[in-house]
């Protein structure tokens, strides 16, 4: 009687286990499994890639939307903006729009975004594409908005793009993770296993497909992958290449990400062009790209196609380790100490098969004559090397480095890279500095052309750096959903742009 | 009993802000977590006024007495990277590892007790080998292959279970049997050691010689007394589980301290540490006091 009870009671379990694990949900609601779990949902930390993935032109969306394709501003909760001097834009904001709360969305409501992002009452990672930057916002009426700068702001509305509108009712003074904005989707819960996001009744837009959006997070790869597989899960935006093996439901695509070495410019023998130009040429590319996936893109420079101021035309160094050696030959001729070790760091986990890549262009460069040791750290010593101040007891180094820029402009690149106050460079030329500083107060084709030049000079006469790869990105996602990631995916994944086959 | 309590509590005590003294100043060792919590291209401003913000700008001294002075109050800090009560988080996240590790731990000592018994009842046989081998096997075998593998194989080729996560009785099962595998291997050769040895005591033969059944004599006589060492061994181990399930908890997506453990060390989350650390030795603790009174009830000799 006893073993019959246990039994029953133990079959009912399994039984009821089994119902919750095979429900069925709702054709309109999608599992999305990311991997991390976010940190917090303040709007003003969209840029990091799991907050933005569940919140951007989600929940809150930004005044303006860059274009993937053109890397241009698009209106978002702005509609049109004009430039009344150099450093005073005017904005028209769109109408009918409302707050998830009930809140109006107007130019007081803008004003209070910007403050709040730029108050430093919390900690707001979007402000750090402003730089320096001093706003001030003045409500013109209801639906204009003005904003000024303290210096000249060329590309505001790009810039925009970061800028989160949330309800005034937000506090302004500390991070929240109920965060309140004017998308198509609100905030249903948020705990330790799982965000869910419920389409919003009252959205201004298009109503979207999906009704409802779970996001949970698996740190490895090949369970997110499983989870996709066995319908667990309806789409991943991110799996390991290894991972990538079923052609019907893994898509790759071109991330927004550059991965190249630093060249500590600061050192012997690395402070001589011919060294950094020899460094470039004894790579075997092709070789190397077997370690990054067949549809990688050699990088030439470190921003992708359709970000402002890519050269298309710009070419990639070539492998010729016959000049590399003359080039060496050459500098110790000249009494450049070419036999000194150059430390070259990798970062433990910076990409798949990144170590391997760092082993194989060290021994290309042995190969070549050049006195090359490899250190791998973890991320928080290898960012002691990425930023300024840099560790002082370092000697002559290569850095392995990636680099991420889907916000439509050179911008956000050429500065900290190649400036002599820019935070990763190693680089002092003065007169790269106001060629810098040129592009950056310059518009339209005029700014184009300025930092096209500039990635010319950096690549093919001071060979600042050794630009390797713009890296592919692939995603999972199940048969009834219909998507496409493209270079934005990293910090955003639109609900609204999914669509639902059945 | 009271005051053999009360002294380990006060010892605990001593413990446990010698240990939180340790963890401050060496997760501070780790740099400066607007690095991390920064986007990478922040402004020097920003970095300072990060620091400004979440008191760490000042020495590491004057930092080590604010947070002393703010433990006197219960005040545990803020999680950097979850904006609210760091105790609150690890609290929040202690009972998931709690749970799975009563689960896999009594089962594991259970399934450890009767296969260790009926291996050293018949010493050599078939079954004995078995069982060496597959505690042997269970406790030597890293936990993440396990896991990796039972997902492909049950999960992913059969369908049968979940591939993480929590919410139906399915989700269990794979995290114990991957959790309770080392454990069981362990202990089963402990009991079966202990077990050989107290079968071969004149008490035994004494009860075999009055006719006294076999099945008794192994289960009634032989495994209580053998049972000390195998409550000192199931102990530590029960520990380790509680801080020890990092595995099992990251692969499965288990909402757990031992999780939240590791990623707040990743993410310079200093006083989420500080609160993991906190919770998991007061369950140390806990367990530990636990075990002592056990003693007491099965040796007649132990008192305190």
């Amino acid at each position: 009687m006893e073993n019959k009870s246990v039994r029953v009671i133990a079959g009912a379990m399994v039984v009821a286990g089994w119902a919750g694990y095979a429900a069925a949900q709702s054709a309109s609601e999608i599992k999305i499994v990311l991997p991390e779990q976010p940190a917090n949902l303040e709007p003003c930390g969209t840029i990091i890639t799991n907050v933005g993935q569940i919140l951007s032109r989600n929940v809150v969306e930004p005044l303006t939307i860059i274009d993937p394709k053109s890397g241009q501003p698009t209106p978002g909760l702005a509609t049109e903006w004009t430039q009344s001097d150099p450093n005073t834009w005017q904005l028209k904001l769109r109408e009918g729009v409302k707050f998830q709360d009930g809140a109006a969305f107007n130019a007081e409501a803008v004003k209070f975004s910007i403050e709040r992002m730029t108050g430093g009452k919390l900690t707001c990672s979007n402000i750090a594409k402003f730089g320096d930057a001093k706003l001030t916002v003045t409500p013109i009426d209801d639906l204009t908005v003005e904003i000024k700068s303290d210096k000249p702001q060329p590309i505001l509305p790009t810039l925009l793009s970061v800028v989160m509108i949330v309800s005034p009712n937000t506090p302004a003074d500390k991070a929240v993770n109920d965060p309140v904005g004017t998308g198509p989707f609100k905030l249903s819960s948020f705990t330790p296993q799982t965000v869910v996001l419920e389409a919003f009744d009252g959205y201004w837009g298009e109503k979207p497909a999906i009704a409802k959006a779970s996001y949970v997070w698996r740190p490895e790869s090949s369970i997110r992958a499983a989870m996709v597989e066995t319908g667990e899960a309806d789409l991943t935006p991110s799996i390991a290449i290894q991972d990538a093996t079923n052609p019907e439901t893994d898509f790759a695509y071109l991330n927004s990400e550059t991965t190249a070495i630093r060249i500590d410019a600061g050192f012997a023998p690395l402070d001589d062009v011919r060294i950094r130009k020899a460094l470039n040429l004894a790579i075997d590319w092709d070789g190397l790209a077997q370690l990054f996936g067949e549809d990688v893109q050699r990088a030439s420079q470190m921003v992708v196609t359709g970000i402002n101021g890519h050269d298309d035309k710009l070419a990639p160094w070539a492998f010729d380790a016959e000049r590399a050696r003359a080039l060496i030959a050459e500098a110790k001729a000249a009494g450049v100490p070419v036999d000194t070790e150059i430390e070259l760091i990798g970062r433990n986990g910076i990409y798949p098969n990144g170590t391997e890549a760092m082993e194989a262009m060290m021994a290309m460069w042995q190969d070549v004559g050049l006195n090359v040791k490899l250190t791998m750290l973890d991320v928080n010593d290898w960012l002691r090397y990425l930023q300024k101040p840099f560790p002082e007891s370092r000697g002559p180094n290569l850095l392995q480095m990636m680099h991420d820029n889907n916000k439509g402009d050179a911008a956000f690149t050429v500065p900290i890279f190649y400036t002599s106050g820019g935070s990763y460079s190693t680089f002092n030329d003065a007169g790269l500095d106001k060629e810098v500083a040129d592009a950056m107060a310059a518009t339209g084709g005029d700014r184009t052309a300025k930092f096209k030049a500039i990635f010319a000079k950096v690549h093919d006469e001071l060979a600042v750096d050794i630009p390797m790869f713009h890296m592919i990105g692939y995603t999972r996602m199940g048969s009834r959903l219909e998507w496409k990631p493209d270079i934005t995916t990293n910090s955003e994944i639109p609900l609204a742009n999914i669509g639902v086959k059945d | 009993m009271l005051g053999y309590i009360g002294r380990r509590a006060y010892h605990s005590v001593i413990s446990v802000i010698g240990l939180l003294t340790l963890v401050f100043f060496l997760t501070r060792l780790t740099g400066d977590p607007s690095a991390l919590y920064l986007p990478l291209d922040s402004s020097l401003e920003a970095r300072q006024a990060f620091a400004r913000l979440n008191g760490l700008d000042q020495p590491i001294y004057v930092q080590f007495f604010q947070y002393l002075q703010n433990l006197m109050s219960l005040d545990f800090g803020q999680s950097l990277r979850q904006n609210r009560s760091a105790i609150d988080v690890a609290l929040e996240a202690f009972p998931a590892t709690l749970k799975l590790a009563l689960v896999a731990m009594t089962l594991a000592t259970v399934l450890a007790i009767v296969v260790g018994a009926l291996a050293a009842a018949r010493p050599r046989s078939l079954f004995d080998r078995i069982a060496g081998l597959v505690s042997l096997a269970g406790a030597s075998t890293p936990d993440f292959w396990i896991a990796i593998v039972g997902i492909l194989v049950f999960a992913v080729g059969l369908g049968m279970l979940p591939t993480s996560g929590t919410g139906t009785a399915l989700h269990w099962i794979m995290p114990i049997v991957v959790l309770m595998l080392r454990p069981f291997g362990l202990l089963v050769q402990v009991v079966r050691g202990t077990m050989i040895s107290a079968l071969a005591s004149p008490f035994i033969k004494t009860a075999h010689a009055k006719g006294m059944k076999r099945r008794k004599i192994i289960f009634g006589h032989a495994l209580r007394n053998s049972l000390l060492p195998v409550i000192t061994v199931a102990g530590d181990l029960a520990t380790g589980l509680i801080n020890g399930a990092v595995v099992v908890e990251t692969i499965f997506g288990w909402p757990g301290i031992g999780k939240l453990m590791i990623d707040s060390i990743i993410q310079r989350d200093f006083a989420v540490v500080q609160s993991t650390i906190l919770v998991t030795a007061i369950a140390i603790f806990i367990v530990n006091i636990a075990i002592d009174l056990l003693y007491a009830v099965l040796d007649p000799r132990i008192r305190y």
